[in-house]
């Protein structure tokens, strides 16, 4: 952190500072470090955090009503609570457009959209530290006889993925004799399993299992994929200091149980 | 101890085999103390899904530990001049779907890659290695990962992979790589904006592989026009008719199709019709989508055209005798055709760019490939190489009807034997003088089905 005081930081910590102060008087209370951080990061508006995501991954990301609900929204809503920023989400944003944003900079100051930690994806922009875990799933439609990797890999079948996912990188990768259709959003690819369009759909297991027992209840979750993977937020590699803040906003999360409540909320288990 | 390759078919049956054959011999060694799942490597054909060897790829390797044992570190080697120099490793250890608290070290020298583990890797642990940054041997063939691990016992063979495919390079990829290395290409992209809208490497790859998708699209809206034309010329009648039920219905269809966007029209065709146990090819029903939905801007156009026709000749032909049929064929629609020309290729290009959104429901057309191709690359560039595919088409088409466009304004200002300017006191004489025309082509009429284009010419340097 440079020792110059600009007048943007400047701007930010006394904001910063004041939000605080009207946190600490709500006695919700916000911890010294907080303050700290804050100064060192830019923001694309002052005083707002402003969020890109698909939402259309419930229940990590949904847009109910005209307003984004989910877990990793709540996730935001607490960071930006800690960090003493007014959290702001963008209209849902193509998911494969995320990152390329927020690498342009100037329309999101992070993206939480149910990012899988990769390396492709460091090469472009900065994770957070991971702040859920999370695997792969198969759903196909419960009738269907062709329900694992090995019968689906084959040149007649068309595998739903969402654009730019693990998903899809999975199915390219053990299903590639199979014909990989890339959509826009997961619902996309449900529907059009459900309507027999495609023979299954890869996805984040949390949310295809969701997708079968909430909406499109012809269909199953019929191969759990452990990959082991774990979501991120996304921030641009001119950021690093909002990554910091960020992170230790997700420390204190996970520190105070702060964490495993949301868990809880929003998938009824804690791990 | 190792596996014939050739056994890997019968699975289970081998491997019990194995276990019998490895309690018989009663060797301290019992082979599979870590069971290889499966390696596989992620497709780095830049828009296409072969795995090149020689060029940058990464390696998933898993591995379960049997009952009863622990793994403490794991080496995994590929053959020939396969290197995993300059890679990096992800150890991802899981109970079921949960990860285990398990580090680990990887170093990489050469063909071989060494991970070694803070603690041993218990029974019933799922390993996962994810190696970025590999490389496969450049020439290319079925590669086999092969290893050793070692447990309580010392070191282990591990069972070999089941055989990855991989290519030797492509004649493509090789011309990425001379743009990757060129000075002016590193100079070019290094601006934000050439970098990420105009990057050489992938302007190539993109041309190359986005030409499926374009003929597509081509042959969807090329397949699908006639059908509109037809479509659209009967609702256009329909929508002229005398008849209040043909009126309404035609109301009802053009209005509710313009009035309403494409992608919802495709949304309904392609998640309603499957519902109703219709199950039709997506590209066919592309073509459907698109044909219907151009039929209703085409129905409008013909119907101004049509109407566009001056009152006075219609009573000139039903003077003459000519039934509504007669009238429309020969006289009223070859005129209305000439009219219409530039608007309908103006809709024919709306039609082929709104192809485009057939890629939301899965059909493979060219701003499929152009996502698919930017999803991986996160660069722009796939979108302005697709737009170039667009343009190649419309351009020309643009231009062909702009000199179609002055042709008939030139045929109708000065081209004909007439006066310039047309005033509606001379609509009269108008109808005049194609009563004297009609007289002569009078006899050529006889024919109710001939549709008379030897007519045409004659009004053409008229109207």
């Amino acid at each position: 952190m440079s020792n110059q005081i600009t007048r943007r930081s400047f701007i930010g910590a006394i904001s910063a500072s004041a939000a605080t102060i009207a946190l600490a008087a709500c006695g919700s209370g916000a911890s010294e470090g907080d303050t700290a951080a804050a100064a060192d990061y830019t923001l694309v508006e002052e005083g707002k955090l402003i969020v890109a995501s698909d939402l259309d991954f419930p229940p990590l990301d949904s847009f109910e009503g005209g307003e984004a609900k989910g877990f990793d929204v709540d996730l935001s809503k607490e960071i930006g609570e800690r960090l003493g920023l007014e959290v702001e989400y963008l209209p849902p944003t193509n998911f494969d457009a995320i990152i390329p944003m927020i690498k342009q900079g100037g329309k999101a100051d992070i993206g939480n959209s149910a990012f899988s930690i990769t390396e492709e994806r460091k090469a472009e922009i900065d994770f957070t530290d991971a702040y859920l875990d999370s695997n792969l799933g198969i759903a196909v439609k419960s009738d269907s006889d062709a329900k694992d990797e090995e019968a689906l890999n084959d040149a007649s079948k068309k595998i739903a993925v969402q654009s730019g996912t693990t998903g899809e990188a999975y199915a390219k990768e053990n299903m590639s004799t199979a014909t990989i259709v890339p959509l826009t959003t997961v619902t996309e690819c449900m529907a059009g399993l459900s309507t027999g369009h495609y023979d299954a759909v890869c996805a984040d297991l949390p949310v295809v299992g969701n997708m079968c027992t909430m909406s499109f209840t012809d269909c199953e979750v019929s191969v759990e994929v452990p990959t082991g993977e774990q979501y991120g937020i996304v921030v641009s590699k001119d950021n690093p200091g909002l990554t910091a803040a960020i992170n230790e906003a997700l420390a204190d999360m996970e520190a105070d149980g702060t964490m495993a409540e949301l868990k809880e909320k929003w998938f009824g288990t804690t791990n | 101890m190792r596996y014939n390759r050739r056994d890997r078919g019968t699975g289970l049956l081998a491997a019990l085999a194995m276990l019998m054959l490895a309690c018989a011999m009663l060797v301290p060694t019992i082979a599979l103390a870590l069971t290889t799942n499966k390696a596989t490597a992620r497709p780095n054909e830049n828009g296409g899904s072969g795995v090149i060897g020689g060029l940058n790829t990464r390696l998933t390797w898993e591995g379960t530990v049997e009952e009863g044992e622990e793994v403490s570190s794991v080496t995994l080697t590929l053959p020939d001049d396969g290197t995993f120099d300059g890679s990096s490793t992800k150890i991802t250890v899981l109970e079921g779907l949960s990860r285990a608290a398990v580090e680990g070290e990887a170093v990489a020298s050469g063909s071989q890659l060494n991970v070694t583990f803070s603690q041993p890797i218990t029974e019933g642990l799922l390993l996962r290695l994810e190696v970025e940054g590999m490389k496969f041997p450049s020439e290319g063939g079925d590669v086999v990962v092969s290893g050793t691990y070692v447990n309580q016992g010392g070191e282990q063979q591990l069972a070999d992979s089941k055989p990855i495919t991989t290519i030797a390079n492509t004649p493509l990829q090789a011309m990425v790589a001379t743009l990757d290395e060129a000075p002016w290409v590193q100079i070019w992209n290094s601006n934000p904006f050439l970098g990420m809208f105009f990057k050489p490497q992938l302007l190539v790859t993109a041309f190359a592989t986005l030409v499926p998708g374009w003929l597509l699209c081509l042959l969807i809206v090329v397949v699908a026009y006639p059908f509109a034309i037809l479509l659209g010329l009967i609702f256009a009648l329909m929508k002229i008719s005398k008849n209040r039920l043909l009126r309404l219905i035609a109301i009802v269809y053009v209005n509710v199709l313009r009035g309403t966007p494409l992608f919802l029209q495709i949304y309904i065709m392609f998640f309603g019709l499957p519902m109703m146990n219709i199950n039709i090819d997506n590209n066919v029903l592309g073509v459907i989508v698109i044909a219907i939905n151009a039929s209703a801007y085409l129905a409008e156009i013909f119907r101004a055209g049509i109407q566009s026709i001056p009152q006075g000749q219609y009573e000139a032909a039903s003077s003459l005798g000519m039934s509504y049929f007669q009238t429309m064929f020969n006289l009223v629609l070859p005129q209305t055709i000439r009219r219409v020309i530039p608007t309908v290729t103006s809709d024919f290009i709306t039609s082929y760019k709104d192809t485009s959104l057939l890629s939301s429901v899965g059909v493979m057309e060219l701003m499929m490939f152009a996502k698919n191709l930017t999803s991986v690359s996160g660069n722009m560039t796939p979108y302005v190489a697709a737009a170039i595919f667009y343009l190649i088409v419309t351009l020309p088409l643009i231009k062909a009807v702009g000199y179609v466009e002055e042709r008939i304004a030139h045929s109708e200002r000065g081209g004909g034997p007439r006066p310039k300017g047309k005033t509606a006191k001379n609509e009269a004489a108008d109808a005049e003088v194609k009563l004297s025309e009609l007289a002569v082509h009078a006899e050529a009429l006889d024919d109710e089905h001939a549709f008379v284009p030897a007519l045409t010419p004659s009004f053409a340097s008229e109207v």
